[in-house]
């Protein structure tokens, strides 16, 4: 019912409104990986705006400059991203909670410093000014790309729903609980955050080819540690180790600002107040209190 | 089915922490269909033994090993994919997940699928769900446990929570349990249907085992052979009956366990 909904959604909508649904479609993938790695195996990362920087980046550059066809490039720079994610697990693995969120933050300030320092490649500081992609010779316009990123999220959640409640989505909760048990049933635990990482970084990477062409414009300021942190507000306010919670803090995180916009001068407070008593009143997320309510948690 | 006969050795295991040995030149070995139990007072180096064996902890000196591969130099899960299982003190359960599903973690080693499978859910991975499923069910049901399958770990007994976690080992396929206080919490209902559900497990699958208990009356109806610790040493490796004669034995460790 939900998806028929949101494949006849553009034709009744403005260009505006399109736009933030398909960020909110393009946010949801990126709260989907995220959440593999914070919700399920319980490791924080405050990388993630890199990772869709890397992902938005490559895709733009090989599209653009290298004129590759864009979901090739889209698929390109995603597996790119999800070495870069492997590569990252690695340290991090030594690493836990708070510790592994100042190290991540370092690796995300490292990534955006590379993007805006490889001028040649980047454009640096300037940005790439973007053209509309094509596929198979047709442009893709504003409904076009909703389509795509609406496709997208589709596969993601099939994907993300498959892994949660496979070999892979156990071994992580078991990870986030206890190591040392899970390392008593066979699981590997280093193994698994690696995995975790790498699947978080390809869906981080997919989100962020699909983000550079939505806005048309990116340049490294776009991924700042603060959109890290915006990722990872998405994630705790829909619902940790959910994956309704995935497309619920996404469609939070776009949607609540717009409509305190009316609030003169104050939508950041008023959205800054409102995490406070998301988090306070319910800790375990939007749709954590949903399911209860349906009764069904 | 009980399966060929392994051994499982501890071979002049010696373990320092800092300056501290918790363990000093101890051998001895354990068979498929044997039951071990491992004795000592607090302090008496039992534990860290078990951690020895299951990987945890890497011996300082000597190495434990299987039939003819060296555990001691493997991680702790390949220690577990090698048939070696391990039910910890207090049982170790993934809180958010129900009962079976709890149990279906353990099933991680017999499942054999790659990620790209996964995340599609292939037909072969949908089929070696199925049957990690069947062998869940029985288990809950050898257990007495099929109609909690649903409930969340977190609100059920402890006496449950520790069968569920025997339960897991059941479903990895080992061939060696480690069991450290296995009816530490549990009511006489419960310890005595643990000592049967531990005698059926050996004689249906041969399986050796290791326990670590302090409960002299609950080691010594089970076990073939005790094995004493006392200050990092083995000081004796014996039938129940002949500990309880054994004098420097019991000076070390029978008057605690009269509290016990």
């Amino acid at each position: 019912m939900c998806l028929l909904l949101a494949c006849v959604a553009p034709l009744g909508v403005n260009g505006y409104v399109l736009y933030l649904l398909t960020l909110t479609e393009i946010f949801t993938l990126v709260a989907l990986g995220l959440n593999f790695l914070t919700g399920f195996a319980g490791q924080i990362s405050l990388c993630h705006a890199a990772f869709f920087g890397v992902g938005a980046y490559a895709t733009a550059i090989l599209t653009h400059k290298a004129g590759v066809p864009y979901l090739v490039s889209l698929f390109a720079g995603a597996l790119l991203t999800t070495a870069i994610g492997a590569v990252v697990a690695i340290p991090a693995l030594r690493l836990k909670n708070i510790y592994l969120a100042i190290a991540t933050l370092g690796f995300g300030v490292v990534l955006q410093k590379i993007i805006f320092e490889w001028r040649g490649l980047t454009g640096g500081g300037g940005g790439l000014a973007l053209t509309a992609p094509r596929i198979a010779g047709y442009e893709l316009g504003a409904a076009g790309l909703y389509y795509l990123a609406l496709a997208l999220m589709t596969l993601g959640l099939f994907g993300a729903w498959n892994v949660t409640r496979g070999r892979t989505g156990r071994a992580l909760l078991a990870i986030k609980d206890s190591e040392l048990a899970a390392g008593s049933l066979g699981i590997h635990a280093p193994r698994y955050k690696v995995i975790a990482f790498a699947i978080s970084a390809f869906y981080a990477a997919i989100a962020g080819g699909l983000f550079a062409y939505l806005v048309r414009y990116i340049n490294p300021e776009s991924f700042s540690v603060g959109l890290s942190i915006s990722f990872l507000s998405m994630v705790v306010i829909g619902g940790l180790g959910t994956i309704g919670g995935s497309i619920v803090g996404a469609a939070f995180y776009v949607i609540v600002p717009e409509l305190l916009r009316g609030i003169k001068d104050a939508p950041g407070l008023v959205f800054g107040l409102l995490l406070v008593l998301v988090m306070v009143f319910m800790p375990q997320g939007l749709w954590g209190i949903a399911r209860r309510l349906l009764g069904r948690g | 089915m009980p399966g060929p006969v392994s051994n499982l050795a501890i071979e002049n295991i010696s373990v320092d922490f800092g300056g501290i040995r918790a363990l000093t030149d101890v051998s001895f070995a354990l068979e498929s269909g044997s039951i071990v139990g491992l004795i000592g007072p607090n302090g008496a180096g039992k534990s860290t033994l078990l951690n020895c064996v299951s990987g945890i902890t890497r011996p300082t000196r000597g190495r434990v090993r299987l039939d003819d591969t060296t555990l001691s130099a493997l991680s702790a899960s390949s220690i577990a994919h090698h048939g070696v299982g391990r039910v910890f003190q207090h049982p170790e359960l993934v809180a958010e997940l129900s009962v079976h599903d709890n149990l279906l973690v353990a099933c991680h080693c017999a499942l054999d699928y790659g990620l790209f499978g996964e995340l599609l859910r292939l037909p072969n991975v949908r089929q070696q769900e199925r049957d990690a499923a069947d062998k869940v069910a029985d288990v809950l049901t050898r257990l007495g446990i099929a109609d909690s399958a649903d409930k969340r770990v977190g609100s059920l007994p402890y006496g449950h929570r520790k069968l569920i976690d025997l339960g897991r080992a059941l479903l990895m396929d080992i061939r060696f349990l480690l069991l450290d206080e296995p009816i530490a919490g549990l009511n006489d209902v419960e310890v005595v249907r643990l000592g049967e559900m531990l005698l059926s497990l050996r004689r249906e699958f041969g399986l050796g085992i290791l326990i670590v208990e302090h409960n002299m009356p609950f080691v010594s109806r089970l076990c073939d052979r005790l094995v004493v610790l006392d200050l990092g040493q083995l000081i004796a490796n014996v039938p129940p009956a002949d500990v309880l004669a054994d004098a420097k034995v019991m000076a070390s460790y029978l008057g605690e366990a009269a509290d016990a």
